[in-house]
């Protein structure tokens, strides 16, 4: 009985193309959005808007925000009128991410940069002053030599006269062509770990939170046929029957599972052949892990959904119950960027133990022995749900 | 088999519900025997939905018994599996074609395999849809759907078929298709109850009527001999008048007429009812009322209807 129910179940979605197009392609391709702005958020790829501007106008300085602004890392430009106030309005107004003022000559003592940045966008300051740091070495080396001889007077003391015609020298030879400075050995060396998994942690992450996200929206469309079926009155030409709506909802329940399981697999094909997540690399424990994250979202939409006598009740609840689970959960904003006490609160949806699974899985190599208990965690979840929506089935009867 | 033959497949004996202070069944009591066509007829509130749903066991009745097959259909399965409900709305899934409908049905049922297959393409030939098999549901025509929302209740081969509203909305071809395969069960042994609104079809189809008003059941019999008892051999007389004149009203009181449902129309019953009609016309004329149309008709269970189940009416 409940065989002919996951039938028509099958029948009916593949009939619908609309709910079919939003069950298994739009996942992949809000999967590719977040982890492409995700994994690009955390890389050097990212090109931040500048905004600039010259109060200085020295010889030094003019070739220093010239080079800046030709920085093909950065997407930067001389604000109008050339003043503080004017780039601290463009920060202000979210128009840059970040500001970059000369307010004296570079060579000059003092503090001679300003770097504005909005507080809420943590990493623009340090990347700007990144940027320009390469940009002073590159474009004003002579300016540089002359502010480090400067700054070791006090542990060097004075220099000779040859040396600080030497000085003079160099200081003049590099300004003219600022190719000639002298080799100096770099403090660090990038190494690329040509076998890195791309992207990484956040691709993994993502993988996992859009899998439960819409594992969730998907399996409350089909929770929500149990509403249809009473409105429609075949709930009560099924319940004028021998076997009563019990069979329905477990096939109902096996068909959100396996719906769930083939949505998680386009998923995390797409990641596998976009971004070399490796999931075939390990399928068992991936099924496992799969298999409770549909259980969960299948059974916690029926059950929602049981609780509502409408399809507009029922509605309304499950996108209410959705978004603040994906919100808490970590689906649509990473969780470490979340306050620690968000963080823990996390741990009570579903959304946090899928993704952490998912990630224990896919990017720290977790085995059984890890994954157990958000195995646990989520088929409770599930077969809760389920039991809600079998109780609530048998209470339509009367 | 013929009708009235065999023993009780339904029965319902003083069934009394109440929805708090609002008595709903006042002691009903009925049976519907294997082979016979049984219309429970009524106007609205009389209490057959809180019938029907005690019936099909999703009620259980404050007092009083409801037997199908002989077992209790709210705590008995058995009770369930001998029965098949179409409920009014069209409670199939629109987006399966007609044989995965009744597939889906029959295998919610129990049935399996060949039995299911089986039973599939006979609920298919007795109502007519074979033709239309695989064809989506949701793109039928009103009656060819009206027809599968009954294939579906007898797919399981039921010995009780409930029929709630079965011709809603349909138009004349389809009503006598699905007539005509109410007439097929009744035939092959199945017991139905028909619940209805349209009284041509049940006074043309039903072996019995009853009539609810207000929980109570105020008739039942044959609808030929009750309509015969009621009436015995007067004729309804109705006629269309135009300006009446002052004092027409009292003028048409006075001739026994009363006014009908539709504005200028006015009835009454009479014997000899074409003479009578011919003699009233001219004595309207005579004194001033226009008279438009005069129609003689043998009373039907519409007026048995109209008597009994009009509260205002039959007081």
């Amino acid at each position: 009985m409940s065989l002919a129910m996951f039938r028509v179940m099958v029948l009916d979605l593949w009939r619908d193309r609309p709910a079919l197009v939003m069950t298994f392609l739009l996942p992949s391709v809000v999967f590719l959005i977040f982890s492409s702005v995700f994994s690009g958020a955390t890389g050097l790829d990212v090109k931040l808007k500048i905004a600039v501007a010259d109060l200085a106008r020295t010889p030094a300085s003019e070739r220093l925000a010239k080079a800046f602004l030709a920085d093909p890392n950065l997407r930067a430009e001389r604000v109008r009128p050339q003043t503080l106030a004017a780039v601290r309005e463009a920060v202000r107004s979210g128009r840059a991410d970040a500001g970059f003022v000369i307010r004296s000559d570079p060579g000059a003592p003092g503090t001679p940069l300003v770097i504005l940045a909005d507080p809420s966008r943590a990493v623009a300051a340090p990347l700007t002053e990144a940027r320009a740091r390469e940009v002073l070495q590159q474009a004003t080396p002579d300016v540089l030599l002359a502010r480090t001889v400067r700054d070791l007077h006090p542990a060097i003391g004075d220099l000779t006269a040859d040396q600080r015609d030497n000085v003079a020298i160099a200081v003049e030879q590099l300004a003219q062509n600022p190719k000639l400075q002298p080799a100096i050995a770099p403090l660090f060396e990038h190494d690329e770990v040509a076998e890195a998994k791309r992207g990484g942690a956040a691709i993994a992450y993502y993988a996992g939170a859009v899998t439960i996200l819409f594992s969730m929206f998907a399996a409350t469309h089909g929770a929500l046929t149990l509403i249809d079926e009473r409105r429609s009155g075949i709930a009560d030409r099924i319940l004028a029957g021998r076997a009563g709506m019990g069979p329905v909802v477990t096939g109902k329940f096996l068909f959100l599972i396996a719906q769930g399981a083939a949505q998680a697999a386009v998923i995390f094909a797409t990641a596998q052949i976009v971004y070399q997540v490796p999931t075939l690399q390990h399928l068992g424990l991936w099924s496992v892990t799969t298999a409770a994250t549909a259980a969960a979202a299948g059974g916690l939409a029926l059950g929602l959904v049981a609780l509502c006598r409408t399809r507009e009740q029922a509605q309304m609840l499950s996108t209410f119950v959705i978004l603040i689970l994906a919100a808490i959960g970590g689906s649509m904003v990473p969780r470490f960027l979340m306050p620690p006490w968000l963080q823990d609160l996390g741990w009570w949806t579903p959304h946090a133990w899928v993704i952490d699974a998912y990630q224990g899985l896919l990017w720290r190599d977790e085995g059984a022995a890890a994954l157990y208990k958000a195995w646990i965690v989520l088929a409770a979840i599930g077969l809760g749900g389920f039991t809600a929506a079998q109780v609530a089935a048998r209470r339509i009867r009367s | 088999m013929t009708p009235g033959q065999s023993g009780p497949v339904l029965t319902v004996s003083d069934v009394r519900h109440a929805f708090g202070p609002r008595k709903v069944l006042k002691g009903v009591s009925l049976e519907v025997r294997a082979g016979e066509i049984y219309a429970l007829l009524g106007p609205n509130g009389a209490g057959k939905t809180t019938l029907v749903r005690a019936i099909c066991g999703r009620l259980r009745p404050a007092s009083g018994a409801v037997r199908v097959v002989g077992r209790d259909p709210y705590s008995e399965g058995e009770a369930r599996a001998a029965l098949g409900l179409a409920p009014q709305a069209l409670a199939l899934y629109p987006q399966l074609t007609v044989a995965e409908n009744l597939e889906a049905f029959a295998a919610l049922a129990g049935l399996k395999g060949r039995h299911a297959a089986d039973a599939v393409r006979r609920a298919m030939a007795l109502t007519r849809i074979d033709e239309r098999a695989g064809s989506l549901v949701r793109v039928l025509s009103g009656g060819f759907q009206r027809r599968v929302n009954i294939a579906a209740a007898i797919v399981a081969g039921p010995k009780l078929l409930v029929l709630d509203e079965p011709t809603v909305g349909v138009d004349l071809a389809a009503r006598e298709a699905v007539s005509e395969a109410l007439r097929q069960l009744r035939a092959s042994g199945v017991a139905t109850l028909l619940v209805t609104h349209d009284l041509e079809q049940a006074g043309a189809l039903a072996d019995r009527v009853a009539i609810l008003r207000e929980g109570e059941k105020v008739l039942e019999g044959d609808p030929a001999l009750l309509i015969a008892e009621a009436f015995g051999a007067q004729m309804e007389v109705e006629v269309d008048v135009g300006d009446i004149g002052d004092g027409g009203a009292e003028r048409l009181s006075g001739e026994g007429l009363e006014p009908g449902p539709i504005p200028g129309a006015w009835t009454c019953f009479a014997a000899d009812g074409y003479v009578f009609a011919g003699r009233l016309a001219e004595r309207l004329q005579a004194a001033g009322v226009e008279v438009l149309e005069v129609r003689v008709r043998r009373p039907s269970l519409q007026h048995l209807f109209a008597r009994f189940a009009d509260t205002r009416r039959a007081a």
